[in-house]
């Protein structure tokens, strides 16, 4: 669908050129020029690329009426503008210098592959919440989640690559611009807290509709949903009795994102057999 | 000495013209800096003035209606104040004109004058001068416009380079990487065993950025307690070190001693209880205090005197590329300065 008269692809695909453009300037900035680049510039450019995804996702939710989540490019869409918003409105408090243009990194790679992979936005696949607002909410919760769990393994991504500086004593590259290790920590600890919290309300109102109607979720489905939830669940246990050293914790927070982003897979695969209660009659989607 | 230009007049003394001890006489309180002004501005011909006077530098900047005395009035108001021979100032201090002196009065406000080059504290020093002078009733429209022009230049040197990045000696490296790995110091322990004088430098600068629980560590308790009482912190026996090492982040070695005092084995049985709490090992000693293989163990960093040593080199190096940017960003400044000022017939009137 179009929307000021531009198509909600087009929409999208000036988002990512914004997001790109935010996480060159940063790098150019620190790695060329050597300077800091102040926060307010980078927030400025990510949240134009932020406010044109979302009416791009606007544009695509008005076509079914509700939450555009019925395909993979959506899917890694939805994923990606959960993952901005965090930045936008909760990094400032997070306090992590450089963070900004890890975001933008992250939201230009996912987006770059969602537009250039065409069969993950396929036109005939229909929306998957049939008229329950609580499913809707039960999915868009579950792809906030796994944007931050996708800043999760962006702020250990930089423990590991701060800690391995520090261990080499490397001093050069992104190292100055970077926060302390001790404050990723903190950080990585608050948003495995944030994203399980997320998750579990999320699987919680699935759980609602799926004790009601098993045959409504796919096994895959409900296996890699599972086993993704399990998986951070452990994480926080082991983070908070301190089992894991802070190396381990990163290179799992990154492990287990990496296996949320398959999980996807079975998200998005057609289901077996229609659930009543996600039998409504879909919008039409324009080709 | 050529005055060309010489209706804009500085007067420097500071530590590229003369030794600390000739320095220290020239060094003024707030009420004598009051006296100064009074005295240079009984004579007519010197219109405005700007006195700026730190630990390291005496300045002055004066507008004379005389181009051709002003300057030989400056020094001889000035050996009167100081009562010293008007040679032996002349000797002590360099003299510049017109642009030349806004272009020192925008190296010294970036801290390309400094001691320590790039230093940040010296343009709050200069702010307050000018503050001073404002108040006093001394700056006019020439030293108003030149001050106000110069901190811009000075700010765009200080964003557009690299003056102020990156500490160039060792004592400040160590506190760098302490941030790096800790944020901020203010919840930190640090201990220092030995009682070099880097190792208290490093204490010291540690203290200054705001850690505040401090262990001191000696071969001998009685000399354990005398440091502990003049630095500040608690007495520690260096022979139970281990019964105390968890108690610490950071910890600055410089002691005197033909083993070393910690190797992986002995730090792999605290590093448990220290529930991944990074421990920041500072071998400052020779021979070495820390055994390299302290370094293997995850969450332990170990910088001995030759690491940190390389990091305030290339630091340097990189300061040297940064300073001469700066110079010809202030060379062009003041030019662009002295001309809008001659625009405006503030100078060049003769």
């Amino acid at each position: 669908m179009s929307l000021f008269g531009i198509e909600d692809r087009q929409w999208i695909f000036l988002a990512t050129v914004v997001f790109v453009v935010a996480a060159a300037l940063r790098a150019y900035t620190a790695l060329k020029l050597h300077r800091k680049a102040k926060r307010p510039s980078t927030l400025m450019l990510v949240c134009f690329g932020w406010i044109l995804q979302t009416i791009g996702l606007y544009a695509r939710g008005l076509e079914y009426g509700g939450c555009p989540l019925s395909n993979r490019f959506e899917l890694v869409q939805f994923m990606v503008w959960s993952a901005i918003a965090l930045y936008i409105f909760v990094g400032p408090a997070f306090r992590v210098s450089f963070l900004g243009m890890f975001t933008s990194t992250f939201a230009s790679v996912f987006s770059i592959l969602s537009l250039t992979v065409r069969s993950w936005d396929s036109p005939s696949r229909v929306p998957i919440f049939g008229d329950s607002p609580w499913i809707e909410t039960h999915a868009a919760l579950a792809l906030f989640s796994y944007g931050v769990f996708g800043i999760l393994a962006l702020t250990s991504v930089m423990y590991l690559l701060q800690s391995r500086s520090l261990k080499q004593k490397k001093m050069g590259g992104l190292f100055p611009y970077m926060p302390s290790i001790f404050e990723l920590t903190q950080i990585n600890f608050r948003l495995l807290a944030i994203g399980f919290f997320i998750l579990s309300a999320s699987l919680a109102i699935g759980a609602v509709y799926w004790f009601r109607e098993t045959e409504s979720v796919d096994q895959p489905k409900l296996g890699t949903t599972i086993v993704v939830w399990f998986a951070y669940g452990i994480l926080i246990l082991l983070r908070s009795r301190q089992t894991l050293s802070y190396k381990q914790y990163s290179w799992t927070c990154i492990a287990v994102f990496a296996t949320a982003l398959l999980s996807l897979e079975a998200v998005d695969q057609p289901k077996a057999k229609e659930s009543p209660l996600l039998d409504s009659t879909p919008p039409a989607r324009s080709p | 000495m050529s005055t060309h230009h010489g209706e804009l007049l500085l007067i420097t003394i500071n530590h590229e013209t003369v030794s600390l001890e000739k320095r220290e006489r020239y060094s003024l309180g707030d009420a004598q800096i009051k006296m100064l002004y009074d005295a240079l501005h009984h004579s007519p011909i010197l219109e405005e003035s700007l006195i700026l006077n730190t630990c390291n530098r005496f300045e002055l900047y004066s507008k004379t209606s005389d181009p051709k005395n002003g300057g030989a009035i400056a020094f001889k108001t000035l050996a009167s104040f100081y009562n010293i021979q008007r040679e032996e100032i002349e000797s002590h201090a360099r003299i510049r004109f017109g642009q030349e002196a806004i272009k020192h009065l925008i190296e010294v406000s970036a801290g390309l004058r400094s001691q320590i080059t790039g230093e940040a504290e010296i343009f709050g020093q200069v702010k307050k001068a000018y503050a001073t002078c404002q108040r006093l009733g001394y700056s006019g429209r020439l030293i108003n416009r030149m001050v106000q022009k110069g901190f811009q230049a000075a700010k765009l040197i200080r964003q557009s380079t690299q003056i102020g990045e990156g500490q160039i000696n060792i004592s400040n490296v160590a506190v760098d990487l302490s941030l790096k790995i800790f944020g901020s110091l203010k919840n930190t322990s640090a201990l220092v065993v030995g009682t070099g004088e880097t190792g208290e430098k490093t204490a010291k600068a540690l203290r200054s950025r705001g850690a505040s629980n401090f262990g001191v560590a000696s071969h001998h308790s009685e000399r354990a307690n005398e440091i502990a009482d003049k630095w500040g912190g608690n007495p520690h026996a260096l022979g139970e070190l281990e019964t105390y090492l968890n108690d610490y982040d950071i910890i600055i070695s410089s002691s005197e001693t033909d083993s070393p005092l910690l190797d992986a084995r002995s730090l792999a049985k605290h590093m448990d209880a220290r529930k991944n709490r990074p421990l920041f090992l500072i071998d400052l000693g020779l021979p070495r205090n820390m055994d390299a293989s302290c370094q293997e163990i995850e969450n332990v960093y170990l910088y001995n005197l030759d690491d940190l040593a390389k990091i305030a080199k290339d630091n340097l190096s990189e300061r040297r590329a940064a300073i001469k940017q700066s110079e010809k960003i202030a060379a062009q400044k003041s030019a662009s300065i002295w001309q809008m000022l001659e625009s405006r017939g503030l100078v060049n009137f003769q």
